[in-house]
């Protein structure tokens, strides 16, 4: 049998295929060969025919018949051998081939083989992809390697020692005492990886922070050193000495004085040292400089220092350098809510950055622009950002808009400055912004009662220009249907009223109505707007005969209304009038169940019930709302304003219909408004001193246990997302009181078909034992039925030793949380 | 503060049978990283070419192959789509992806949120040096045609996702004296190596 191809020659020839299929064809005979060569157990070429297989793989070929040939070159005695075979079990195999476990024996005589080439070669292999079961038969052996003399094995081991941890945590403690004199080493390969295992353990245990932190010291002085030292070939890059060394030991220093008064003094000089010593022209450096500030923020520094790292990163944004205006950029939008001020004096580099052609940068900008808006400079930075939002990509102009009402209407200086801001994102980006902004639009529009015909009227010209953009339409058509008859009294105060006929204004929400831009929903708004105006206008004719023809469209929903509104014009024409008054003032209110009060008595788009759940920022003052007060909190009482009958039930059920569920959650029936502060004064009284008003952003969901079984506990706590009200949060809390660690902890969850899930990352797989911490993971749900929240749950993790899985079903959601 | 980006969860992971068959209910748990631990450190290092063909990946967490390709494959999209002159930083699922191109390769790392990308460009540059100190002027061609001595060098300056010798000539010794190993054992046994 002729010798198996070389190696080099194999690439080579696979490279001349000018094909995808010429090449798999290659392949597949070099697979032939390779495997017929593997069954007749060919000692001399083995090593050959699994670095030809190991180039296969990277191309995409399946190579998982090498995986024992690996096994058997590890156990060779030949160097070449073992050195491919570690390199292909790395690349073959994990910990979820049972194969694996082969390899242990091979590695522990590795580990104790004569050269240390060998031995590097296993522990390299164990640190890499070791399981936890070989890791823990094998983790004795890496303890002994790490009290060794020999360098180059003591700094493999180190780090072997991290991966083990990593996998098996319980064994931390046997590595203890192979710590003690690690940081007294002068290599600096040693130190390197010394302090890496040291910041693992300093993470995983408190018990173990404690211990270290009387290292601080040692650490400082060893980054003296490092500084003051002069210029070393070995470890230098561009001037600085061992820039790797140093902001490792930055790191584990962050984690020593994290919290810590003492620590943290003991290292505020040598921060502030490295800060103003470090040379900043390259990258290193600025790197160095980027650890530095991150420490000074996490620990408990004094004010001159955090100054200094807030500078250090107002002079990263002005550097040519994109990735370094980036990393400012990220670590400034970490700091701005406890350094508010500090930040805020870089406002406007900041706001430069905005015009940056990089995309991340911009978005970064972006968040922190938002973040820095306050009632102080709001005029200037919405200028600034929505100019950004008219040159900005599209991706980021549907955040950039929700970002920008959100600020309007904390800051608003005026009324009309905030209409006006809000015209300006209609117009410029009204197709991008979030469906939930239209609801909130129209509520506070009605809450500016004097702005009411200045903005009828800039919504009016707006779709005389563009009909295009659907938030805009739907915003505009609701308008004109509630103030239509300010917009032809030309009463505007604020510019200039313009001459419009109530014919004209037809004309346009019929226009509306039949072109092709509108969107279904879109077309029902401007149906109801018409309707709305039969009481304003005089042209009543006219808009009968527009409803009449609708009531044979085929969208349903357009048909459903027009039938019923005719009907309203045929039979009930004397609750015409008062049915269609104007509207009056919505509230906000908190997003939480109970708390919630059905605002809408005269819209019956699903959009505008949601208006519902906005958080509430600012108190609309109208005496109406004063009668909300009262109302108080806990009760689910729909809110019946005095000027708007309130027992539509007589009028025929689809009327009711009409006018959405007066009753919708499941309150007591609807009274009269008046009567109510009268009927029951003591409970109102109460309402208003003990619990919260409804308008506060009260958390009043019930946080509740979910499974609690064999020591594990998982407890469940709940807040509303805003700005969307369907989404619920929940946040995990699982405990362990038993007395060993539950370790590789995974938690799943399963919702039924209707609802959505994401979980996001879990704060860590270690439940510790005795309760002395816990694992957090946040769950969004999204639940636009609003139906019973059900959950089933799985959970897995390893406890003293063994797997444990178990599945169980969550019922006991509190109604609040889903309704 | 950890970014919470709002990737839509789809599936929940294909191979791991959590489905209950002819139930409703479909299993989710955090995608990418469902059995690792909240590691942090480099989470694996991939070069590619420009045309998107893979030269070396190195895995430092077990990932099941079809997801290791899955990743490879959006790495290397992601990464090629980016224009001339914008940042070395990317953002994907919840990790920081660290890229820099060097003539003809990509040279491509994920990080933790918390982890310095400056400095991760730093242990791309340094992995470059070393390639070039042994190789001498190194390109994509000696890569492809020694990428068994990538690795090795590789596995002499990373471990587990951090750094093992910060000594540029340390690493160098090292590799010598390995291949310096392998030569003799062939030697002895007159046979060519691979």
């Amino acid at each position: 049998m002729p010798a198996p191809i070389r190696l080099r020659e194999l690439i080579r020839t696979i490279r001349t295929a000018r094909t995808q299929a010429e090449e798999r064809e290659m392949i597949q005979k070099e697979c032939a060969a390779i495997r017929s060569s593997f069954r007749e157990e060919d000692n001399t070429y083995r090593c050959r025919n699994v670095a030809k297989l190991l180039y296969m793989h990277m191309l995409g070929y399946p190579a998982h018949f090498g995986q024992l040939e690996c096994l058997k070159l590890i156990a060779s005695q030949k160097f070449t051998d073992k050195r491919i075979g570690y390199l292909g079990a790395m690349l073959l195999l994990d910990e979820r081939q049972d194969v694996h476990l082969l390899m242990t024996n091979c590695i522990k005589n590795d580990l104790n083989h004569s050269t240390q080439y060998v031995q590097g070669l296993s522990l390299c292999t164990l640190g890499c992809m070791g399981s936890s079961e070989m890791c823990r038969d094998l983790a004795g052996e890496v303890e002994k390697l790490l009290k060794t003399s020999n360098s180059y094995l003591r700094k493999k081991a180190a780090l072997c020692a991290v991966h083990v941890i990593r996998k098996v945590p319980e064994l931390m403690e046997m590595f203890l005492p192979a710590t003690k004199n690690l940081l007294s080493e002068k290599n600096h390969g040693v130190l390197h990886t010394s302090v890496v295992l040291l910041t693992e353990m300093c993470e995983r245990s408190p018990d173990m922070l404690s211990h270290f932190r009387k290292l601080v010291p040692q650490l400082v002085r060893i980054l003296k050193n490092l500084i003051m030292s002069g210029y070393s070939p070995e470890h230098d890059v561009s001037g600085i000495s061992d820039p790797f060394l140093q902001v490792r030991i930055l790191r584990l220093l962050r984690i020593l004085g994290k919290g810590d008064d003492d620590s943290s003094e003991a290292m505020n000089d040598i921060l502030a040292q490295v800060a103003t010593n470090t040379e900043t022209s390259k990258n290193v450096g600025n790197a160095i400089l980027y650890e530095t500030v991150l420490t000074i923020m996490d620990i408990k520094s004094e004010s001159g220092l955090r100054v200094l790292a807030i500078n250090i990163l107002g002079r990263f944004l002005l550097n040519n350098d994109k990735n370094i205006r980036y990393v400012a950029l990220t670590s400034l939008l970490k700091t701005v809510q406890t350094d508010h001020n500090a930040v805020q004096r870089h406002r406007s580099t900041i706001v430069d950055c905005l015009k940056d052609l990089d995309v991340s940068i911009k978005r970064r900008a972006m968040e922190l622009s938002f973040a820095l808006v306050n009632g102080n400079n709001i005029r200037g930075m919405m200028k600034e950002l929505l100019y950004f939002l008219d040159s900005c990509d599209p991706d980021f102009k549907a955040d950039c808009a929700s970002g920008i009402f959100l600020a309007a209407e904390k800051y608003a200086p005026s009324k009309r400055w905030h209409i006006d801001t809000i015209m300006r994102v209609l117009t410029t980006a009204g197709s991008y912004v979030r469906d939930d902004s239209v609801p909130n639009l129209i509520q506070l529009i009605t809450n500016s009662v004097e702005m009411h015909a200045y903005t009828v009227q800039r919504l009016y010209k707006a779709l005389l220009d563009d009909i295009s953009q659907q938030p805009l339409v739907q915003v505009a058509s609701w308008c004109i249907g509630e103030y239509g008859d300010l917009l032809v009294s030309g009463q505007c105060e604020e510019e200039e009223p313009i001459q419009v006929s109530e014919d004209e204004v037809l004309d346009v929400l019929e226009g509306l109505l039949v072109s092709n831009l509108s969107t279904p929903v879109t077309r029902a708004y401007s149906l109801t707007a018409i309707m709305k105006l039969s009481t304003r206008f005089s042209s009543v004719n006219r808009i009968k005969k527009v409803v009449s023809i609708y009531g044979s469209s085929i969208d349903v929903e357009l048909q459903q209304r027009a039938v019923e509104y005719n009907a309203l014009f045929k039979k009930y024409d004397h609750m015409r009038p008062a049915l269609l008054e104007r509207m009056p003032i919505m509230e906000k209110t908190a997003s939480n169940g109970p708390t919630d009060i059905v605002q809408t008595n005269g819209e019956t788009d699903s959009t505008i019930l949601d208006t519902k759940h906005l958080p509430n920022i600012t108190q609309p003052a109208s005496q109406a709302n004063d009668l909300l007060d009262l109302l108080g909190g806990n009760d689910v009482v729909p809110v019946i304003q005095t000027t708007v009958p309130t027992k539509p039930a007589s009028a025929g059920g689809e009327l009711l219909d009409l006018l959405g569920d007066l009753s919708l959650t499941g309150g007591p029936t609807p009274t009269p408004a008046p009567s109510v502060p009268m009927s029951q004064p003591s409970f109102l009284l109460d309402g208003l001193t003990s619990q919260p008003l409804f308008n506060d952003i009260a958390a009043v969901i019930p946080p509740m246990t979910a499974y609690n079984k064999n020591g594990l506990k998982i407890e469940f706590t709940f807040e509303r997302s805003n700005p969307n009200p369907n989404i619920a949060v929940i946040t995990i809390h699982a405990t362990n009181s038993s007395e060993a660690d539950m370790t590789e902890f995974v938690f799943q969850a399963a919702v039924p078909k209707t609802f959505q899930l994401q979980l996001l990352s879990p704060s860590s797989n270690v439940v510790p034992a005795l309760n002395q911490g816990s694992v957090t993971q946040v769950i969004r749900v999204l639940n636009p039925q609003k139906q019973q929240l059900r959950m089933r749950i799985k959970l897995t993790y390893t406890h003293k030793g063994s797997p444990v899985q178990d599945l169980a079903e969550v019922n006991n959601f509190p109604p609040q949380s889903w309704q | 503060m950890r970014s919470f980006s709002l990737h839509t969860v789809g599936k929940g992971s294909d191979d791991s049978g959590l489905d209950q068959p002819g139930s409703e209910y479909k299993f989710f748990g955090y995608q990418y990283s469902f059995r690792i631990s909240y590691f942090k450190m480099m989470h694996f290092l991939l070069l590619f070419s420009r045309q998107g063909k893979l030269r070396l990946q190195k895995w430092f967490l077990p990932l099941p192959e079809r997801e290791r390709k899955k990743i490879v494959k959006d790495m290397t999209t992601m990464v090629l789509a980016r224009k001339p002159r914008t940042c070395n930083f990317l953002h994907w699922k919840d990790l920081k992806v660290v890229y820099k191109r060097y003539a003809s390769l990509y040279f491509c790392c994920a990080l933790e949120d918390q982890d310095n990308e400056l400095m991760a460009l730093e242990t791309l540059h340094r992995y470059v040096e070393l390639l070039d100190k042994y190789f001498g002027n190194v390109c994509e061609l000696d890569i492809i045609f020694n990428f068994e001595k990538a690795y090795f060098i590789l596995d002499e300056f990373l471990m587990g996702g951090e750094i093992q010798e910060t000594s540029k000539q340390s690493v160098a010794r090292s590799i010598e004296a390995s291949d310096m190993l392998q030569e003799t054992m062939e030697e002895y046994m007159s046979k060519p190596a691979f």
